[in-house]
């Protein structure tokens, strides 16, 4: 097995054992990208050099016998909406297309200090608006598992790296399932924590209130060994929350006996591809049959959450990206006659269409005359989705659903019709809308060898129960499948 | 009232808070330096910077609240004003739109002798903007992000204003209650008070009429310019038979006038939404009532109370009530004493301000106590010594710990009330000035004023003066 | 609700080519009647009281960045300055 096929968590210990060097693995991951990145093109800015420099040094200091952390010298992949200083940071967009910023987000502080190896920036639907990473300015990603269809988004490249072994694992961000979309169609296992447990400084904003940083990888081991290394109260975001973190990793029990398993029936309603629906159940029956309890529960606003969503993030997209002007940084159009000119071409030439549709559904929300009978409507719509889920979870510890209807479409199925693509986060958006955590991992595969997520969601601050179930169900059917790529 | 017009005027007032920090970031809050060398990534709105409250913002808004009479709502937010401008760099301004921090408020002002009620709308907390540039030698404008993110409290007032002088009141109070309360500089030159004047006229007995919204008023002096120039404008229109706009005007105070910004269609659509980077702000009861109690009596207060109760002129009142040091002494001397407050009064901004203003430091920074200036004032109303031998006396206790009867002694400043010694004195002048006598014998009054001189010269200026007059018209009668 | 797409795109800073106008309007059109199916819900002000902030202490930090690493993304810079075409309200 080539080293950038293993899970993070075996190669931590290798690592740790001295059996490889942190320039070894780093090597054999640029290898697999110099292979396969033409084909999957994960990448919006690679960055060897620093990588293999940040690996000899790791080398160094383990060499020395210094005290590393799990995560050191591994190869990680960074969302391009993640604030990297000194590097290309671009959210695939050419509204940014030449910002490098000067500061660093909370959480690369923290990979940094556990000396972690950046492999590079990768490709994501622009400002993280989109389903498959098709509306990146720069190029289009492939899933690994079929190159002609999408692996989804916004956090697709993310997804694709890890599932192509061009990461070992990946940082990405989920506004409204942008990271359990992704895994689930390219088969990897991606958490979005509980609103609030990892810092969004430097995680350039498209909806604050419902953005969260998480971790993608190739095992449920892995995104926990991340997940411990990015969350945190962080007095530089007040939306933090001031609370101590256990170690998930360190307390992994992959057990369900009498574990509560609730079913919410409006996740299996129309729309539901029924391989993907039939996949999702035989889960459900695995966990009952080693000795959780299942029931049937109902979340009844779930019909309006879709729309709650749109209106919600799209109010303050609007407002996250009126920045974007061509005064501080980032793209400014070349030809213009006084101020408003500038503006207005600078910011047509920089986005692209769905931003813009977004920006402008945004602004109609918000706008005199509209904001109580949407906006409002919306804010007040997300307090009764959190209060269905606080009686539910009085009642259950889990519930399973499907984290996307079906499996990947093809690139360009959906892309003309923006109906049809919002569609696709139908079984996400409802979990950022209530704050919770929820994981996506992969429970089988469809006709065409197309990977299937199951999405398993939890109350506030219980990414445990997510782990330990979703390890407990790793370890019953077998952990990751490569692609043939 | 103006020519059968009533005048209504409401206020909404900018005053910049002085804490250390910014309101969102931790740079530093200061006026006049370099251009963009007070900011990062958070007030330069850079992407993914987030902003964080700065408690003291919160505090300061309280105590103001607390100084003009407002309700404190313990649970509020903030909310995001959405405009596109150069000096505001993420395209929107952090306020407070739907539930300020302070409400349903209220301050006396005293204008031509009368106390007049004037209500608060409400007090919130916002973030400043930067400044544009502008250079003749320039195509551009340049933009110094520096004041971003200087924290702002607005201050609106309900329109129970009905005159330029109301209005002038109104902002001198304000700034005399800021200053005391410590939590604005109040430097109008540079920028630390500004002010959007509202304005409308009517008719005796009609409903309010239109207003128009008045910008870029810088001082209180512009204010009442450009209220005055407003109501005239608007009566002008009304009496030629038209109507008043409802609209934004800017007042440019060099030229006098005010032009139109923008009409109501063009009313910017500001599309207010919460801020979702900053959760709710709860504050706790204790809290506020901490911050109450820090709240000393007010300058308008105490204003009313040194005019009514003391009797000193407006202009005393206001010298004395606005200085949160000088106040407090003037209280201490007159409570628990029978000394003039008169007499207070007059050495505070007389010898006391003059020695303050030249060493550039306050009455309380010297060793002079109120206790010791009662008991100069008493000594020198005894007429143990002259008023300037007195103010020898004060030289010495402002910046020497010592008593003054040792100071009386060892400067030998005692007045000599001694008849017979005062006698010998007068004889001795009267007969040196023989023509100074006849002058005065022969009708020429004012030559009594050269004779007490001359007596009080030879006393070396130790002669009780209303006594050594007395005995020389005696003896000049005989 | 009809979508008003010019003044829409006038308060957000955003000029949609001519060519794709039709399009985009249809499908902003689609986008608001999908969005507009909400139930009916009591109207309340937006405040959350069960998550209050905390709030950061007044101490001023200086030296974080230089002008130069706040200003080196900027399209245009002199003297320090940010450049934009004159304005003058």
């Amino acid at each position: 097995m080539e080293l950038y096929n293993l899970s993070g968590y075996e190669l931590s210990r290798m690592l740790k054992d001295k059996k490889i060097s942190s320039v070894e693995l780093t090597e054999s991951v640029f290898s697999r990208i110099d292979s396969v990145e033409d084909k999957i093109e994960a990448y919006v800015t690679l960055d060897k050099e620093n990588a293999l420099n940040k690996a000899k040094e790791v080398d160094d200091k383990r060499a020395e016998g210094k005290e590393l952390s799990k995560l050191a010298g591994i190869p990680i992949g960074i969302k391009d909406n993640i604030s990297t200083k000194g590097l290309l940071t671009t959210c695939s967009s050419k509204m940014l297309s030449n910002y490098v910023p000067p500061f660093n987000a909370t959480v690369m502080d923290k990979l940094d200090s556990m000396d972690i190896v950046v492999t590079g920036k990768l490709n994501m639907d622009e400002f993280a608006m989109g389903s498959s990473t098709e509306t990146s300015y720069f190029k289009k990603t492939k899933n690994p598992f079929d190159t002609t269809r999408i692996p989804g988004g916004s956090s697709g490249g993310s997804a694709a790296a890890v599932s192509a072994g061009e990461a070992v694992m990946a940082l990405g961000s989920d506004t409204g399932g942008s990271i359990r979309q992704p895994a689930s169609y390219c088969g990897v296992v991606g958490l979005k924590p509980t609103y609030g447990s990892v810092s969004r400084f430097g995680l350039v904003a498209f909806a604050s209130s419902l953005d969260q940083i998480g971790p993608i990888g190739k095992s449920v081991k892995d995104t926990a060994m991340l997940f411990d290394a990015i969350c945190g109260y962080d007095e530089k975001d007040a939306t933090s929350a001031d609370i101590s973190h256990k170690s998930c990793l360190s307390n992994l029990k992959a057990d369900v006996k009498g574990l509560k398993i609730g079913v919410p029936k409006e996740y299996f309603s129309k729309g539901i591809d029924d391989k993907v629906k039939a996949s999702v159940l035989d889960a459900v029956k695995l966990f009952e049959e080693n000795g959780a309890e299942v029931k049937e529960v109902s979340l009844p606003s779930t019909d309006y959450a879709l729309n709650a969503y749109y209106i919600i993030s799209s109010a303050e997209a609007s407002s996250n990206l009126a920045r974007y002007d061509g005064v501080k940084y980032g793209y400014r159009a070349k030809d213009y006659d006084g101020l408003i000119e500038m503006y207005e071409k600078t910011r047509s030439e920089g986005f692209g269409d769905e931003v813009k549709r977004r920006i402008m559904l945004g602004t109609f929300v918000l706008s005199s005359g509209f904001y109580d009978a949407y906006y409002k409507k919306a804010k007040l719509l997300q307090r009764r989705i959190s209060s269905e889920f606080s009686d539910v979870f009085s009642d259950v510890d889990i519930l399973c659903a499907p984290t996307v209807p079906t499996t990947a479409f093809k690139i360009g199925e959906n892309i003309g019709d923006p109906i049809k693509m919002y569609a696709t986060d139908v079984c996400t958006v409802t979990i950022n809308i209530a704050g919770l955590p929820a994981m996506s991992i992969p429970c089988g595969y469809d006709g065409n060898g197309l990977p299937i997520g199951i999405q398993l969601i939890a109350d506030k601050f219980n990414e445990q129960t997510l782990f330990n179930t979703a390890e407990c169900y790793e370890n019953l059917v077998g952990g990751f499948k490569s692609p043939n790529l | 009232m103006v020519e059968g017009y009533e005048v209504v005027i409401g206020l909404e007032t900018h005053a910049e808070l002085n804490t250390e920090s910014k309101i969102y970031c931790s740079c530093k809050n200061q006026f006049g330096l370099e251009v963009n060398t007070q900011v990062c990534p958070v007030c330069m709105g850079m992407p993914g910077a987030l902003p964080t409250l700065n408690e003291k913002v919160v505090d300061y808004a309280i105590k103001m609240g607390h100084a003009l009479n407002c309700t404190i709502n313990p649970v509020c937010k903030q909310d995001r004003k959405n405009y596109f401008y150069p000096d505001l760099p993420k395209a929107y301004q952090i306020s407070q739109a739907e539930v300020p921090l302070c409400q349903n408020g209220y301050v006396d002002i005293y204008v031509d002798g009368e106390e007049k009620r004037i209500g608060i709308t409400r007090i919130h907390i916002e973030e400043d903007a930067g400044k544009l540039l502008h250079s003749d030698k320039f195509s551009g404008s340049l933009v110094d992000l520096n004041r971003c993110g200087v924290p702002l409290i607005e201050i609106v007032s309900e329109p129970d204003m009905r005159s330029s002088s109301e209005a002038k009141a109104y902002l001198e109070t304000l700034k005399s209650i800021l200053q005391y309360l410590g939590i604005c500089d109040c430097k109008m030159q540079e920028g630390s008070i500004r002010c959007d004047v509202n304005v409308s006229v009517h008719k005796p007995g009609e409903p309010f009429g239109t207003r128009s919204e008045m910008k870029n008023v810088n001082s209180f002096s512009a204010a009442v310019r450009g209220i005055d120039y407003e109501v005239n404008r608007q009566i002008e229109i009304l009496k030629a038979g038209g109507k008043v706009e409802q609209e934004t005007r800017r007042w440019d105070d060099q030229k006098g006038i005010s032009v139109s910004m923008r009409s109501k269609e063009d009313a910017q659509d500001y599309r207010y939404f919460p801020e979702p980077d900053l959760l709710t702000i709860v504050v706790d009861k204790e809290r506020i009532d901490a911050l109450k109690a820090e709240i000393p009596e007010l300058p308008n207060k105490k204003l009313i109370r040194y005019i009514k109760e003391y009797g000193l002129s407006l202009k005393e009142a206001t010298a004395i009530s606005e200085n949160v040091d000088k106040a407090g002494f003037f209280d201490e001397c007159v409570n628990n004493s029978n000394v003039s407050p008169k007499s207070v009064c007059n050495w505070l901004l007389g010898d006391i301000a003059k020695y303050e203003n030249a060493n550039n430091i306050s009455v309380r920074d010297t060793l002079l106590t109120p206790s010791k200036l009662v008991e100069l004032i008493k000594i020198i109303d005894s007429g143990k010594i002259s008023n300037a031998a007195g103010k020898t006396v004060f030289d010495i206790i402002i910046t020497k710990d010592e008593s003054i009867s040792d100071i009386i002694e060892s400067k030998s400043l005692a007045q000599i009330s001694d008849a017979s010694a005062l006698e010998s004195i007068a004889d001795e002048v009267l007969s040196q000035n023989e023509k100074s006598v006849n002058d005065y014998k022969n009708g020429k009054t004012n030559a009594l004023g050269f004779l007490v001189g001359q007596c009080m010269k030879a006393s070396k200026g130790k002669a009780n003066p209303s006594i050594m007059k007395e005995i020389i018209v005696k003896k000049l009668s005989e | 609700m009809n979508i008003d797409i010019k003044h829409i795109a006038k308060l957000s800073r955003l000029h949609i080519e001519e060519e794709k106008q039709e399009k985009f309007e249809s499908d902003m059109q689609k986008i608001v009647d999908m969005v507009e199916n909400l139930p009916d819900i009591e109207d309340a002000p937006l405040l959350d009281e069960s998550n209050p902030m905390t709030l950061r202490k007044d101490v001023a930090v200086t030296g974080k960045f230089t002008r130069d690493e706040l200003t080196k993304n900027a399209p245009h810079v002199t003297a320090g300055c940010l450049v934009v075409p004159k304005t003058v309200e």
